[in-house]
């Protein structure tokens, strides 16, 4: 068993899945290199992008011109964004960990953290859209997007975590189920701050 | 005290009603998601109603959502809930021909209230625009209902009453209790009626029936049909007994009160709000239980995916479940609920629950259900594998849109600019949704394409088929009658 | 008895459970709705609250047989940017007529509480024969019928009024007679706008709440 992640595995995604699979589920990682190495770059990509895309260009959600927000309001909805991305990459590799057990799968919370990388990888890479927020634009990208992440959910969890099809595709349904919480948390999340000040102006 | 009973020869369970009320079901699926694909169209294309006033966007949209709901929906509790009690109670459906009348006089129901709806003939509240002469003809069709389904009970070979009847039970009681109170009227002429509640209080009341109409026939009675379908489904027991009780008498209580987050910020009285989202919150416990309980049920069950595409569909219905379930509670907080209200949000959230929840329980349960009413295999396991994708797509797809949509609009309508003026015009605003709306129709129509397929498979396993006839099975001494 | 043998006895006696599950799911109903059905703030009118006249009527039953409350709420919210888009906030005693209550879930089209007023006659008439006369990327669907028929084709003004007034609606007898009378010539739309026009003309803000804001 591989003790750690090969880097060259992370770009090899987008055109081999399946030998990125392969390689991981022999390999067992800590998870500490993994979330330094992967995890806190996935985290920082998209208020990143999205950083620089609102101060340039705002907020263009449909109005006819584009909302933007004080340069503090927009450094501390930067900031939740990063903290919130983590909680959810974090959290998510926890419970996947948590029904690993229901299932059959790999326990250690290395590899959980590595699948949690694979799925969100492209969404990481698609956030890049960001740069220019228009929602719309950012919906039509993200959208196959998610379903490329998906895609890799389905197929790499099974041989990752190294259990049969069957129980790969009851487990990745499962965590399905908390991965829309956790977006429609974020959702929540974002209106609620918008309304207690933070973010764009709101006549509540 | 009392010998093995030797079940009567001629014992059959009544099973035609059941194929007759499943058939019936996917029919109104199909219509009834035309209809929605049709609205969602008229909104991007608005001169689709073809200056025909029963064409028309408003009147469509209400045949479609009383399509499902009655059409859809009740044919499929109808039909899942006189399949499971039978088999619950290990006796034959009692009273079957009032079975029978119930079934194909609520099919004629629908097919007239549609007509009448398309003809404006409207009472005006939510999922309760049928008019007084409908009000009565479903008020006494749901009684017979009630009366096949707990004089089956009644008359049960096993003494402990299973947890599905509980659902059902509930389906039915509280129901009846929101329709009748709900519904009450002063009639002015045959097909026009006069609320017995204005303003406020009729606000209150709509929302304690409209969201518990949601609770108890898309909630309770759908779980229900998990509760005995899903253990049949995986050939396991329901993980915990314990849960399903707490969860059962929780989730009664607890749903009533959420009506009133139907009106946050409006003119009824603040406590009746907030009361309203507190119990919304904790409803989120019972709702969670009971979608442990069922994953933690079939999770013991994947060998079985190998041969059976319909478990896919369970699996993932109890996830979107568990989305709608918590999506539902944290838009009754005040402060999310300021920018969700009136918003498309509110659809993506309904139909989260109606396709996400709903139509992929149902999916799943016909697909295992209608093959063992005529003893025969599913005509295609490949095309119910592709439906299945086809679901997920057209689900989440729609999801997405309308949290696209309903977030812009909400947000936008509040932004005021930096001396407090509101920034944009409404016009302006909604001006920018039609791309969205065009995405809600691609998903929509992925969706019932999904269905067109379901329902092609599942008319082809029974062409030509007779329902079997299956005996109860003998009951030992150890299980005392009723 | 500890609380699973207790439910032992209510899975095994179907009367035991179906009253149960009467009684439990009651209780939030009751608590919920029946203070409402006392308080007289939620009964009584405003001011200017007035019950509708036979075109007005005619008109709001016109605006419920089109369901435009799918499209359009009539609630304004005590929010700063809803009062500062559509006017004074929402009070309950502007409803007390309303059966049913039209307030809508969903804003497709703008709120219309307080659009009494705001556009004339002609602009009503021309918007709703075919939105897209007056506002090009408009959406809502056109109505061109109701130029074509009488606000009182059904002949059922009288019968309607005369259930609201067992209701309570204050009509004199004498104002259900001349009902016809004053329907007479009048088209649908004309009567849908009439209702249009009365709608939240009713509250008239006084000194101390000038901005429709409570204090």
């Amino acid at each position: 068993m591989r003790e750690t992640i090969q880097s060259w595995l992370f770009f090899r995604l987008l055109f081999k899945p399946t030998v990125v699979f392969e390689e991981l589920s022999n390999t067992r990682p800590s998870p500490y290199s993994v979330f330094f190495r992967f995890i806190l770059w996935l985290a920082v990509l998209p208020p990143v992008f999205s950083y620089i895309g609102t101060s340039r260009y705002g907020w263009n959600i449909g109005g006819a011109e584009p909302l933007f927000m004080t340069p503090g309001n927009l450094l501390v909805i930067s900031i939740v964004y990063f903290f919130a991305l983590l909680f959810g990459l974090v959290s998510t590799a926890l419970i996947a960990q948590w029904m690993a057990g229901t299932y059959g799968a790999r326990h250690s919370l290395g590899i959980h953290l590595a699948l949690v990388t694979i799925i969100a990888a492209p969404l990481a890479v698609g956030s890049a859209v960001h740069l220019y927020p228009h929602v719309f634009i950012n919906v039509l990208v993200l959208i196959p997007t998610l379903m490329w992440s998906m895609y890799l959910l389905y197929r790499g969890l099974p041989v990752v975590l190294k259990i049969s099809p069957e129980r790969g595709m009851l487990m990745a349904s499962s965590l399905i189920g908390w991965l829309l919480v956790a977006a429609v948390s974020l959702l929540g999340l974002s209106v609620g701050l918008w309304g207690s000040g933070i973010g764009p102006s709101v006549g509540v | 005290m009392m010998s093995s009973k030797e079940i009567p020869e001629d014992e059959y369970y009544h099973d035609s009603v059941v194929r007759f009320l499943v058939m019936c079901s996917l029919v109104w699926a199909v219509l009834g998601m035309a209809a929605g694909v049709y609205v969602a169209a008229e909104l991007v294309w608005p001169d689709l109603g073809f200056n025909q006033p029963w064409l028309s966007y408003g009147r469509v949209r209400t045949l479609h959502t009383n399509g499902i709901i009655f059409g859809f929906g009740v044919s499929a509790l109808m039909a899942t809930a006189f399949y499971s009690v039978q088999r619950t109670c290990h006796v034959p459906l009692r009273l079957p021909r009032l079975a029978w009348f119930t079934a194909v006089a609520w099919q004629l129901g629908v097919l007239a209230g549609g007509i009448s709806l398309l003809a404006g003939i409207n009472a005006g509240k939510e999922y309760a625009e049928l008019e007084w002469p409908f009000d009565i003809a479903i008020t006494l069709l749901w009684i017979y209902f009630g009366i096949v389904f707990f004089a089956t009970i009644a008359n049960r070979r096993i003494k402990p009453i299973y947890v599905s009847n509980w659902f059902y039970g509930a389906l039915i009681i509280v129901i009846a209790m929101l329709h009748v109170v709900n519904s009450l009227a002063m009639p002015a002429t045959l097909f026009k009626s006069y609320s017995l509640y204005a303003g406020s209080q009729d606000a209150i009341v709509q929302w304690w029936y409209g969201h518990n109409a949601v609770g108890f026939l898309l909630t309770g009675g759908f779980l229900g049909m998990m509760y005995y379908f899903l253990p049949k489904h995986a050939d396991r027991p329901i993980w915990s007994y314990r849960l399903s009780i707490v969860a059962f008498w929780a989730f009664t209580y607890s749903y009533i009160w959420a009506g009133p987050h139907h009106l946050h910020y409006s003119s009824i009285p603040d406590w009746v709000q907030n009361l309203a989202m507190v119990m919304s919150l904790i409803l989120l416990a019972p709702s969670w239980a009971t979608m442990v309980n069922g994953i933690m049920t079939v999770s013991g069950a994947w060998q079985k995916l190998r041969t059976d595409p319909a478990l896919k569909f369970i699996v993932l219905s109890l996830a979107f479940y568990g989305l709608a379930t918590f999506e539902g509670p944290m838009m009754a907080i005040k402060s999310v609920n300021v920018v969700s209200h009136f918003t498309d949000w509110t659809i993506g959230h309904v139909h989260s629950g109606a396709l996400g929840w709903n139509a992929l329980i149902t999916f799943g349960t016909f697909y295992f259900l209608v093959p063992r009413l005529v003893g025969a295999e599913l005509y295609s396991v490949r095309l119910a594998n592709i439906h299945f994708w086809m679901a997920l797509a057209g689900t989440m797809l729609y999801i997405l849109a309308m949290w696209g949509a309903g977030v812009s609009q909400g947000l936008l309508w509040l932004s005021l600019d930096q001396i407090g003026e509101l920034t944009f015009s409404f016009k302006d605003i909604m001006a920018s949704m039609p791309p969205y709306y065009l995405l809600r129709l691609v998903a929509g129509l992925i969706f019932l394409s999904g269905a067109v397929l379901m329902t092609f498979n599942l008319m082809m396993t029974v062409k030509g088929r007779a329902t079997v006839r299956i005996r109860p099975p003998a009951v030992s001494t150890s299980a005392v009658q009723s | 008895m500890n609380g699973l043998q207790l439910h032992k006895k209510l899975e095994e006696n179907s009367a035991l459970l179906i009253f149960g599950i009467l009684f439990v799911s009651s209780i939030g109903g009751l608590v919920q709705i029946l203070p409402s059905l006392f308080q007289e703030s939620l009964s009584t009118p405003t001011a200017n609250t007035r019950v509708y006249s036979p075109a007005e009527l005619i008109g709001r039953d016109i605006y419920i047989r089109e369901a435009c409350s799918v499209c359009h709420s009539q609630q304004i919210r005590p929010l700063l940017a809803e009062v500062e888009r559509y006017g004074p906030y929402s009070r309950a005693g502007e409803f007390v007529y309303d059966r049913p209550f039209l307030w809508g879930s969903k804003r497709t089209g703008p709120d219309l509480h307080r659009v009494g007023g705001k556009y004339s006659d002609i602009w009503h008439r021309v918007h709703l024969l075919n939105p897209r006369d007056v506002v090009p990327n408009s959406i809502m669907p056109a109505y061109p019928w109701l130029a074509d028929r009488a606000a009182n084709a059904g002949d059922d003004i009288q019968a309607r009024m005369r259930a609201l007034q067992r209701l309570g609606h204050p009509y004199d007898d004498a104002a259900i007679e001349a009902a016809p009378a004053a329907l007479a010539n009048m088209l649908e739309v004309d009567a849908l706008i009439a209702y249009l026009q009365v709608l939240g003309t009713a509250y008239v803000p006084d000194d101390s709440d000038e901005h429709g804001a409570e204090h």
